[in-house]
C-alpha cells in the first residue's frame, strides 16, 4: 500500500513537471516553388505546338507560396528553345506569355498582373503580400517555313525563380 | 468529404522546391580568409533528384566558391543542410545563393518547370 501511494505520487509529481515544459518553435520567412502543372504541347497543324488549351495543349501553372511580404520577387521565363527534341528542320519561332492564374489574397495581391514587368521572355512580379500565387504560362512554337515537326517527343522548359529582394 | 480536402491540400503541396534562410550571413572560419554560410533545402518535388548551387553578385555574375558538391543530390521529401564557402575578398560582392532543380532529359512531359530560389546578402 505505501509503495502504492509512492508510486501515485512520484507519477503525480511528473505529470505537473511535464505541464510546464514549453514547446518553442521558430518559423523562417521562406518562399516555395510549387509545380501545379507541367503543360503540354497541343499540335493543331503540322507546324505548330501549342499550349493554348484551344489548340489541345496544357498551360504550365506554377505555385509560389511566400510566408513573409516584400521579401521576394517570382521571376517566370517562358521558353524559347526546346530542352530535348528530334532534329529540328528549320528555325523555330516561339511566342509566350505568363499571368497571374490565381491568388489567395484577392485584395493584397489584385495589382501583381497590372504591375508585373516584362522583359523578353520573363515576367517579373514583386510578391507584396503573404500567401499563394499561380501563375499560368502560354508557350507557342512556329516551324519556319510551315515546315512539319518531325514525329518525337518535344520538351521546353518553363524557369520559375523566387529571388529574394 | 474530409478525404477530398485531405486529398487536395496534398495535391497542392506535392511539388515543391524550398530553400532557407531567405537573408544568410558569411561567418569566419577557422581557414584565414574564407567566410562560410549555412543553408537548407528541402525537396517536395517528386520530379527532380538535383539541384545546382551557386553563388551570383547583383548582375547575377557567377562567383566562385566552395561546397561539398555544386550539384547537390536531394531525393523527394529529403532534407539537406551545407555550407557554401567563399573568398573573404569576394564576401562585399557575393549578393545571392541560388539553388536551382535539374530537370531529367527524360521527362516526358511536355513543358517541364525549372525551379530556381535565390536567398539574399544583404
Amino acid at each position: 500500500m505505501v509503495k502504492q501511494l509512492t508510486l501515485v505520487g512520484m507519477v503525480a509529481l511528473s505529470a505537473n513537471v511535464s505541464a510546464n515544459t514549453a514547446i518553442n518553435g521558430n518559423v523562417q520567412s521562406r518562399c516555395i516553388i510549387s509545380t501545379d502543372t507541367e503543360g503540354t504541347f497541343g499540335n493543331p497543324n503540322a507546324y505548330t505546338l501549342d499550349t493554348a488549351t484551344t489548340n489541345g495543349g496544357e498551360l504550365a501553372v506554377t505555385r509560389f507560396d511566400v510566408t513573409l511580404a516584400d521579401a521576394y520577387y517570382a521571376q517566370v521565363t517562358a521558353p524559347s528553345a526546346f530542352s530535348s527534341s528530334p532534329s529540328l528542320a528549320d528555325v523555330v519561332t516561339w511566342t509566350g506569355d505568363t499571368v497571374v492564374k490565381a491568388v489567395s489574397d484577392s485584395t493584397g495581391m489584385a495589382d501583381y498582373e497590372t504591375n508585373k514587368i516584362e522583359t523578353g521572355y520573363t515576367d517579373k512580379y514583386d510578391l507584396t503580400a503573404t500567401g499563394s500565387t499561380w501563375f499560368k504560362t502560354q508557350s507557342k512554337a512556329v516551324m519556319g517555313g510551315s515546315k512539319a515537326f518531325a514525329g518525337g517527343s518535344y520538351t521546353a522548359l518553363v524557369v520559375a525563380e523566387c529571388i529574394a529582394q | 468529404m474530409y478525404r477530398t480536402v485531405i486529398a487536395l491540400l496534398f495535391v497542392g503541396v506535392v511539388n515543391a522546391h524550398e530553400m532557407t534562410p531567405t537573408y544568410p550571413t558569411w561567418k569566419d572560419t577557422h581557414i584565414t580568409g574564407v567566410v562560410k554560410t549555412k543553408m537548407e533545402m528541402f525537396n517536395k518535388r517528386k520530379d527532380v533528384d538535383y539541384y545546382e548551387i551557386g553563388v551570383f553578385d547583383k548582375d547575377m555574375k557567377p562567383i566562385a566558391f566552395v561546397s561539398k558538391y555544386d550539384i547537390v543530390k536531394l531525393t523527394y521529401l529529403q532534407h539537406l543542410k551545407f555550407d557554401v564557402y567563399i573568398n573573404n575578398n569576394d564576401k562585399s560582392r557575393a549578393r545571392y545563393i541560388c539553388s536551382k532543380s535539374k530537370i531529367k532529359t527524360d521527362v516526358k512531359v511536355r513543358t517541364a518547370i525549372a525551379s530556381r530560389i535565390c536567398s539574399k546578402f544583404k
